[in-house]
């Protein structure tokens, strides 16, 4: 054989070897494929929101490339790599709808999260309007600032697109206004009380009856709206703005406690000067309160050494001070209210008269998640 | 005949190593694929966010240069083996970081902390050098209560802490840095008012 033939003949050989080799069945691209589209579900989250799907999928790759494998070991003529093109395919299909959902799941947990945290951060916002309208207000306080910090930390957590930490924030923060609900429904209780609205309504109509049969001026003092009226021939005349004691809300039941007194009192010494600028003293504690404290005491509800207190007055220096249960007004509106005032005028002090149109409305409906 | 044999076999030697580089690479995809999953179990999905993340890209990126090839005639995988080999480098050099990175984050959670209470303590320095005049009392009181809770809030920092929730207590500590701060304000208005 000559040498050009025989060189024909090795080369025809090797075109056939690498024809053989190389021209076998193309492996399916779609097994790359899905080994890629199985690291996008890992970076995407897939195993934060459908593991079961993820692990199946990875399941079913693993099964695939051991077959692939499998196939790959036979002899080129003999591979057969359809069905296994066609199981990559539907794998490829699976792993593309579960990184769909997870797309969608993603982008509805951010809009879960954001309804979830403008909700906490609405709610956290009303507590702290709320408690701008009474002095007893340092739990509710406590629980709307931990709460809003909690809202700080979901927001950075979800900034991260962990949203199931930021969630979890924000679940607490809401956990800590209900807490602060809590403790506000403590202190207001009573004021939402038809029986306790319908006591005082009364307290404050007999008053302003009493005017109008007298002719005589008569102050009503509304504690929830902070507000002292005065009251002429059943007419109210004039109306100023008041602060109360450091627990102004309660009822006064005894010496320190800070509350200042419901009731119907009257006024029993005029100060044209006093510490507070002008001054009027009131005959707190009346029969009632005695009777009141009495009770109180032998239920153990006063402190042992305590006595019912007094020295409470209507008085000037600022209606934004904190009160140690009295009654305060701003100078230029207690020069008025002192003009008004005479020895024996009728000062009745009430929690409030109305829910609708007052803060306790806002109390009652954020109770209630309105 | 000798000589022709000798060319023959020399020929199906060449041919078979063409043939080997035909194949995909099986073995680095894995080993690449374990060695991401490796440093991920280590904490770099928290601790080494950005660096995963480019692991992974490397990885795709590799991914896509094995199925460009396997649909060519003559598969050249050369260029999906160098990257799957420097991912499988970078990812052990990755691994042998986080430990740091855990540290550094765990540091920096302290450091926030440290933020936190000295932002606390001028809000509590501003509240008790206020006046507690006319107009400001009743501010005041509510943002002491405030800054109560603002501390109660201050103490879940140490406890993330110590369950090695890094991340966590740095998002912690950064919020009460950033109430205390907001108190600090308020105070300083309130006394403002006082001034006016």
């Amino acid at each position: 054989m000559s040498a050009p033939k025989r060189l024909a003949k090795t080369l025809a050989l090797g075109l056939f070897i690498l024809a053989a080799a190389c021209r076998t069945p193309p492996v399916p691209s779609e097994i790359a494929q899905a080994v890629v589209l199985e690291k996008d579900l890992g970076r995407a989250g897939g195993t934060l929101f459908f593991p079961e799907e993820v692990e199946a999928y990875r399941r079913r790759l693993v099964a695939l490339k051991a077959a692939f494998e499998t196939e790959r070991a036979k002899f080129g003529w003999f591979r057969d790599y359809g069905p296994l093109r066609a199981s990559s395919r539907r794998l490829l299909e699976e792993g593309g709808g579960i990184l769909d959902r997870v797309a969608r799941a993603k982008s509805s947990r951010s809009d879960s999260f954001q309804t979830a945290a403008g909700e906490l951060e609405d709610r956290v916002a009303r507590l702290k309007t709320i408690t701008a309208y009474f002095n007893e207000n340092d739990t509710i306080r406590q629980y709307a600032t931990q709460a809003e910090i909690k809202l700080a930390e979901a927001r950075l957590r979800a900034e991260k697109e962990n949203y199931v930490e930021a969630k979890k924030s924000a679940a607490e923060g809401m956990a800590l206004v209900e807490k602060a609900q809590a403790a506000a429904g403590g202190v207001l209780a009573r004021y939402l009380d038809p029986d306790e609205l319908a006591r005082w309504r009364r307290l404050a109509e007999d008053t302003v009856a009493s005017t109008r049969a007298s002719g005589k001026v008569a102050f009503v003092v509304n504690k929830i709206e902070r507000t002292l009226t005065v009251y002429r021939g059943g007419e109210a005349v004039s109306s100023y703005g008041v602060g109360l004691g450091r627990y102004g809300l309660s009822d006064k039941l005894f010496s320190g406690d800070e509350a200042t007194p419901e009731g119907r009192y009257m006024i029993v010494q005029k100060f044209p000067q006093s510490t507070f600028y002008k001054a009027l003293l009131i005959n707190y504690p009346n029969d009632l309160d005695r009777k009141e404290f009495a009770a109180a005491k032998r239920k153990g509800g006063v402190p042992g050494g305590a006595s019912i207190g007094g020295a409470i007055e209507i008085h000037g220096g600022g209606r934004d001070n904190l009160t140690m249960g009295c009654v305060g007004l701003e100078n230029r509106d207690m020069d008025e209210v002192f003009r008004w005032a005479e020895i024996g005028t009728t000062v009745t002090i009430v929690g409030a008269l109305a829910v609708e149109g007052t803060i306790l409305e806002e109390i009652r409906k954020f109770g209630k998640n309105e | 005949m000798k000589k022709y044999l000798t060319k023959n076999l020399v020929v199906i030697l060449a041919l078979a190593f063409v043939v080997a580089a035909c194949k995909q690479p099986t073995a680095l995809i894995d080993s690449a694929k374990a060695a991401i999953e490796d440093v991920t179990k280590a904490g770099a999905d928290k601790y080494a966010v950005e660096e995963l993340k480019a692991l992974n890209d490397d990885l795709t990126k590799a991914m896509d240069e094995v199925t460009a090839q396997d649909k060519k005639f003559f598969k050249k995988f050369g260029t999906a083996k160098d990257i799957l080999t420097q991912l499988a480098t970078k990812a052990a050099e990755l691994k042998a970081q986080v430990p740091a990175k855990i540290e550094a984050a765990k540091n920096l959670g302290i450091q926030f902390q440290g933020e936190a209470q000295t932002a606390l303590a001028e809000a509590k320095d501003f509240l008790a050098k206020a006046p507690k005049g006319k107009g400001t009392a009743k501010d005041l009181e509510a943002l002491k209560a405030d800054l109560t809770g603002a501390e109660t809030a201050f103490a879940e920092i140490q406890a993330a802490l110590d369950a090695s929730d890094f991340i966590g207590a740095q998002d912690k500590a950064k919020s009460v840095k950033e109430k205390a701060a907001a108190i600090a304000e308020q105070v300083k208005a309130a006394i403002e008012k006082v001034k006016k």
